[in-house]
């Protein structure tokens, strides 16, 4: 027993020998300042493929820090920043481009960025052709044209400017960091970009740590912050308490409760920030009787809205007008909104034939997010006044793809999901969701009209020499698939973007989503 | 001892035949496209169908189900769907975290566990019984989740004395070098002599850790006072007792040491159990260890992922039950 005792009890002073310990520990040199570290609290992995080339998802809130793009896209202004490039020209048929590269740049690994560099990224991307290669689908060729200019010509017309600006794949990498190393060199971690930032240490899928690049060719001068943390933490509760004690800098939005309370907080600002992501319901255009436009126009008189955006997103989102969220070129304000009218909508469906209703539909959600099933059941209990059943099925997204990729007649009658675009443009949207597919791939309302799939067409190749007409086509487009109502566009998202007040120069950007370029914030 | 050994050897390999062979056709079975995961999620219908042959889904099912039998008795578990990098490597990446938090809890266990028991035992039906019983059924029956995300608001938001997650600050993260030996980072930086690093994990690691141990806290006191009641009925019991050795000595070394049979089983099979139940600690505490791990795998449809999780997790219950035959067995009393 006293042997046993004393054991504890050694091991009790042990333990607190340790603590008292604690103060002397040994730093590492070059430390900054610990209340100037920005801390980004995020909700998932910050990384998971390190390689520039590949990455198409979270990713890009640390390869933006890391890697640089020609262009920036800026969204208020609807122009573009320059970064890597210093100006460029194009073609009267938007064929042609030529980028003047920026001089002066140098690598992580201290080579120098000239057109070649450029070239073997993009080149690199293309050829790999995995995550979102597809931008480049465009590009013919690629020439460098001077030690400092290159030329990109284009099989067909496409807006050249928003593809290098992509928030995906456009990133540039020095070539030699990556011809002298193994093909898994990127991919395992290691970094080579020309950004602010290299990486100070990382644990796979759990955190990374940035610090400045010191080379950086914007320099250093003024406010700046040096070492940023990206941390996963998953629980919602967790992210909350974080920056409520003021150890994170900064969070992407919580849950609508969470906003209202942090609000009023002391040294906390909540902002809500337009998105470029919309969330959309898919009627199935093919299988009866979802396959009668009136119908289908029908129940989009029965589609609750405002009680959505109100009661499920606590106002943090607006209704959709057409296809293409509010904010973005290609958005139309004269695009026909269907609005909440319940009578409409039971004469509607009488006229086509159903006068008490007496159908079933399916519908089908990304299982686990709530958004997306709240509204499917206020929609249902809409559709119940109606005498139209909705049975509602929740799903993990694999399989809720799966089975909508089987032919439209055996598939579900309503698919709901979100979408956001890879470089800013409407094309995205009406691309990926409403040209005429033969296997379905992203066409969920199974959606085909020769004049519609001419209009994005034209659209494209007119926007990549003059945007307005582009967007114009674009706006036609939409027209006609709201007229059919193909798809309700139940609301486009807003972000809310939590951070303490003492963070500055933060702005948010919505072609880069969720992106902080720390570079242009710090702590005051 | 040996037969038996053998026998119960055999068994476990067949118990985990059966795991790799159900799990492995049942992430066939579930509606859901890996050649599609693995391209990402704008993928062209060519990279899907070269991804598909990358992979070997293009193959028979009996094909692929050789395949990965014979790649994982070579320690190859495949590459996540996810991160592309191999399973095996990414296990060994978070299993470090997981284990600490195991060991500390059953540490906990053992050391908590024990003298609650005993305490009871010695006290039976007195108020200090009872308040002993009162903790460990409290123990065992609260849910996890509930009692580590109290501890979070009282110890972080109210008090603010320990922090709310993760295995070190993020100052912490920034400016030291953890030292990674064993992986954990406690031990590690102790070793090494890093006492800044040691004390700050360690303050990371009482929150999880205490809501960890609470079940296995639990389950230990209650099968000791019972394990002890019963030895404390027994005739030597009472001839120590008339020979007048100290109650002390009686209890923690004549009374205890005979009891422990049916404890360490417990233990040893709580330790299973609380392999498991880090899972949801973990989600909890922001703990970056194979509950993570598997629930990010889980959720994403990662099934490589999903299937490396639940063999480390059969084979790690396989040899806990050997542990806890072979302890049964040890004991002289039990013929085997």
């Amino acid at each position: 027993m006293r042997k046993t005792t004393k054991r504890i009890f050694i091991l009790a002073l042990a333990a607190l020998l340790v603590i008292s310990l604690a103060a002397c520990g040994n730093r590492q040199s070059g430390a900054a300042d610990a209340r100037k570290i920005v801390y980004y609290a995020y909700n998932s992995e910050p990384i998971l493929d390190w390689d520039p080339s590949v990455e198409f998802s979270n990713g890009i809130i640390v390869m933006h820090n890391i890697y640089e793009t020609l262009l920036r896209y800026l969204p208020d202004e609807d122009a573009f920043e320059y970064v890597l490039a210093t100006g460029y020209t194009q073609s009267a048929d938007g064929l042609v481009w030529e980028f003047d590269i920026r001089e002066g740049v140098k690598f992580h690994d201290g080579t120098v960025m000239n057109a070649e560099a450029v070239k073997f990224s993009f080149d690199r991307t293309i050829d790999m052709d995995e995550g979102a290669a597809f931008i480049w689908d465009s590009v013919e060729d690629i020439e460098v044209v001077g030690e400092y200019k290159l030329r990109i010509t284009l099989d067909y017309a496409a807006p050249l400017d928003l593809v290098v600006a992509s928030g995906y794949a456009a990133f540039v990498m020095s070539p030699t960091a990556v011809t002298s190393n193994d093909d898994d060199w990127l991919s395992s971690g290691n970094v080579a970009g020309t950004g602010p930032y290299t990486v100070r240490s990382s644990i796979h899928g759990e955190e990374v740590v940035l610090e400045a690049f010191k080379d950086y060719w914007g320099g250093w001068d003024g406010n700046r912050t040096e070492l940023a943390i990206i941390r996963k933490v998953p629980e919602t509760a967790s992210r909350r308490q974080l920056i409520e004690s003021g150890e994170a800098t900064f969070i992407l939005q919580v849950t609508p409760e969470d906003h209202a309370a942090l609000r009023g907080a002391d040294g906390i600002t909540v902002r809500e920030e337009t998105s470029y992501q919309n969330l959309l319901l898919f009627f199935n255009n093919q299988k009866a009787p979802l396959d009668d436009p009136e119908v289908r126009r029908a129940l989009s008189y029965a589609f609750p809205y405002s009680d959505v955006i109100n009661h499920i997103m606590a106002g943090e989102a607006t209704q959709g007008r057409g296809i293409i969220p509010h904010g973005l070129w290609g958005h139309g304000s004269d695009i026909y909104q269907y609005q909440y009218d319940l009578d409409k909508a039971k004469e509607m469906l009488a006229a086509a034939g159903h006068p008490d209703g007496g159908f079933t539909l399916t519908a089908t959600y990304t299982a686990g997010d709530e958004p997306q099933r709240r509204s499917l059941e206020l929609f249902a209990s809409e559709l119940a006044k109606l005498g139209v059943t909705l049975e509602i099925r929740g799903m993990p997204w694999d399989s809720q793809w799966e089975a909508a990729k089987t032919s439209p007649d055996r598939a579900q009658d309503i698919f709901v999901m979100y979408w956001w675009p890879d470089y800013a443009s409407p094309f995205s949207w009406l691309l990926n969701l409403f040209y005429t597919e033969d296997d379905t791939l992203f066409n969920m309302s199974y959606f085909s009209d020769p004049r519609v799939d001419d209009l994005i067409d034209e659209g494209n190749v007119l926007s990549g020499v003059d945007r307005n007409a582009g967007a114009a086509a674009f706006i036609e487009a939409q027209k006609i698939i709201m007229d059919a109502a193909a798809v309700i566009p139940m609301y486009d998202q807003h972000y809310v973007r939590i951070y303490r007040d003492n963070f500055k120069g933060y702005k948010d950007n919505p072609s880069y989503p969720s992106v902080v370029f720390f570079y242009e914030t710090y702590i005051e | 001892m040996g037969r038996f050994l053998l026998k119960r050897l055999f068994f476990g390999a067949i118990v985990l035949f059966g795991v790799i062979t159900i799990t492995f056709l049942l992430t066939r079975v579930i509606p859901s496209d890996p050649a599609a995961r693995w391209v990402g999620p704008r993928a062209t219908r060519q990279q899907i169908a070269q991804a598909r042959i990358e992979l070997g889904l293009d193959r028979p099912v009996y094909v692929q189900y050789t395949r990965y039998v014979s790649d994982l008795l070579r320690g190859d578990l495949g590459r996540s769907l996810r991160s592309r990098q191999p399973i095996t490597d990414e296990l060994v990446g978070f299993l470090p975290a997981t284990l600490e938090l195991v060991l500390l809890s059953t540490f906990f266990a053992v050391f908590a566990g024990i003298p609650l028991g005993v305490l009871s035992a010695k006290s039976k039906d007195k108020p200090v019984d009872h308040i002993c019983r009162f903790f460990s059924v409290g123990a065992v029956s609260l849910p996890t989740f509930w009692v580590g995300m109290f501890l979070q608001l009282l110890f972080y938001g109210g008090l603010g004395w320990l922090p709310l997650g993760s295995r070190v600050s993020f100052e912490t993260a920034i400016f030291y070098n953890i030292p990674n030996i064993t992986g954990f980072i406690v031990f590690d930086s102790l070793i090494t002599g890093n006492f800044y690093i040691a004390a700050d994990a360690l303050k990371h690691i009482i929150l999880p850790g205490i809501t960890l141990a609470l079940y296995p806290i639990g389950l230990v006191a209650r099968m000791t006072r019972s394990a002890l009641l019963e030895i404390l009925g027994e005739d030597y019991i009472a001839s120590a007792r008339s020979y007048a050795v100290p109650e002390a000595k009686v209890l923690w070394l004549y009374a205890l040491k005979n009891s422990l049979g049916p404890t360490s089983t417990v233990l040893t099979l709580s330790v299973g159990y609380t392999l498991v139940n880090t899972f949801l600690v973990e989600a909890i505490f922001n703990w970056p260890g194979i509950g993570m791990y598997i629930s990010s795998a889980v959720v994403t449809m990662d099934y490589p992922a999903i299937m490396g999780v639940t063999i480390f997790s059969t084979c790690a219950y396989v040899v806990l039950n050997l542990i806890a035959d072979i302890i049964v067995a040890l004991d002289p009393r039990v013929r085997v």
